[in-house]
């Protein structure tokens, strides 16, 4: 069977598309049609004068699939390569679904770790920093910060996986993305820090001497680490915001 | 007005597209949301001030799986209008500020709610087009993705529209109804919702080593910040 290239255009569709991977994100397949929509022009490339096949794998890639968005497009260039050598004949069509499936879960638990819980609050709070000096410098900060590393994850991770599942493996080896979560996190505890002096020195010390400024310091660190507490104890920021909210309107009553 | 609503559900839809359907590239955070709402409503600055303080306190919520975090998004729509009309007519005192930002929680449950509906209906365009590719239609999974893409601007642009509603509503009919004083008493809340959203980012990036750090940064910045005002 002769292989179908994968026209340049067709390249920079499916890097497009990747943009939309959730773009009909749904309780049930999740990021399917999203997934499916992606990999579409590399399929027509691939089976461009086979309809029959052509549909058994758009519906390969219409089973659930979810994973954090910024990693799927390491996903989607390798799933493109080994589409590419199914319609080949060099593989079997259930290696892309067993790809798929193995590793969605682990890079989407990677992915989540390092964007969510590292990247985005790392630029959140410098950007929410900056934002006192002025608004603008804070947005500019914030964006900057995640989209610098967050465009460059899905480039890099998209080329590797178009050099095959054995290229995608070898780039998130390198990527280090475990140490790269450590560091970030280690930036956001610190601006976090920064963050609650700024505003415990603001707010909490009106006036007075250094002993009120002392326990104007330990009370905003109480009040962190009570926080902290709750939320290791599944109490959530809209259920503190809730009980703060009735507090309030108590003190209006009163 | 009806031209800054107009503006409103334009950006509005543009920041809840980026929100989950589209890009994810963080325009839908409550920093940029709440300036660019106090912006299209009269008062950038103090759209920023209430999206400072937003942008934090829900970062502990991650959307992981199928878990979906409050809307952020729509709590900053709110916020960010009301806090630009407030200061515009009697000013944004603290206690104002801080009633915002307490009832702009529940905007965010009611997005949250929202954000649930939509992903249900897309339940049902998933499966038209599973159908549809089963019979033999390709496109259908493109003409699929329109529809969720669509469904999810379109939310979006009724929530921004119902949200900035909202907002000012809030700030001209609701708050003006307290005095200055009941408005001072409320604001003794202010000083726990910036601390809440450290806490938040703090428990996000929380390992053996950033305990010390996180608190030892607190310290110097504190007592740098201390200084600096009382020797001004």
């Amino acid at each position: 069977m002769t292989m179908q290239a994968l026209a340049a255009r067709s390249r920079r569709a499916v890097w497009r598309r990747q943009f939309l991977l959730q773009g009909c994100w749904n309780y049930e397949g999740m990021q399917n049609v999203g997934f499916a929509f992606a990999i579409l022009p590399a399929l027509r490339d691939f089976y461009a004068n086979r309809p029959e096949e052509a549909l058994k794998a758009v519906k390969r890639h219409l089973e659930f699939f979810n994973t954090q968005p910024a990693m799927g497009a390491l996903i989607l260039g390798a799933s493109v390569r080994l589409e590419e050598r199914v319609a080949a004949g060099e593989t079997d069509p259930r290696a892309v679904g067993t790809f798929k499936v193995g590793l969605m879960g682990s890079l989407g638990a990677i992915g989540d770790s390092f964007f969510w819980g590292a990247l985005r609050p790392m630029a959140s709070v410098a950007g929410a920093l900056l934002a006192l000096l002025h608004p603008l410098l804070g947005i500019a900060a914030l964006l900057l910060i995640y989209n610098g590393v967050h465009l460059t994850v899905r480039r890099r991770g998209f080329a590797a996986g178009m050099e095959g599942p054995e290229g995608a493996v070898g780039w998130l080896r390198r990527a280090a993305l475990n140490v790269r979560t450590d560091d970030r996190k280690m930036l956001a505890a610190i601006l976090a820090g920064a963050y609650a002096g700024v505003f415990a020195g603001r707010f909490l010390v009106q006036g007075g001497g250094a002993l009120r400024a002392l326990s104007s310091l330990l009370l905003a660190a109480a009040a962190v680490h009570l926080f902290v507490v709750l939320f290791r104890k599944a109490v959530s920021p809209s259920e503190i915001l809730l009980f703060l909210l009735f507090v309030g309107v108590l003190i209006l009553w009163l | 007005m009806a031209w800054r609503f107009l503006l409103a559900i334009l950006l509005g839809g543009l920041c809840y597209l980026d929100r989950t359907a589209a890009c994810q590239l963080m325009l839908h955070r409550p920093l940029v949301v709440a300036t660019l709402m106090g912006a299209v409503f009269g008062n950038m600055a103090a759209g920023a001030q209430v999206g400072v303080v937003l942008e934090l306190i829900y970062l502990a919520r991650l959307p992981v799986g199928a878990s979906i975090p409050p809307d952020d998004t729509g709590a900053a729509v709110f916020g960010g209008s009301a806090a630009a009309i407030a200061s515009s007519s009697i000013g944004l005192d603290t206690g104002s500020f801080t009633a915002l930002l307490l009832l702009s929680v529940v905007i965010a449950e009611a997005g949250k709610a929202a954000d649930r509906f939509v992903r249900k209906v897309n339940v049902r365009i998933a499966r038209l087009t599973a159908e549809s590719v089963d019979r033999g239609d390709v496109q259908a999974v493109e003409h699929g993705l329109l529809a969720g893409l669509t469904l999810f601007a379109v939310t979006g642009m009724v929530l921004a529209l119902v949200f900035s509603g909202a907002g000012v509503a809030v700030s001209k009919e609701l708050l003006p109804r307290f005095g200055p004083a009941s408005r001072g008493n409320f604001a003794i809340l202010l000083p726990a919702l910036p601390l809440l959203g450290a806490a938040s980012v703090y428990s996000c990036s929380r390992t053996e080593r950033t305990a010390v750090v996180f608190f030892l940064t607190m310290v110097f910045v504190f007592g740098g910040t201390v200084l600096f005002r009382w020797s001004a």
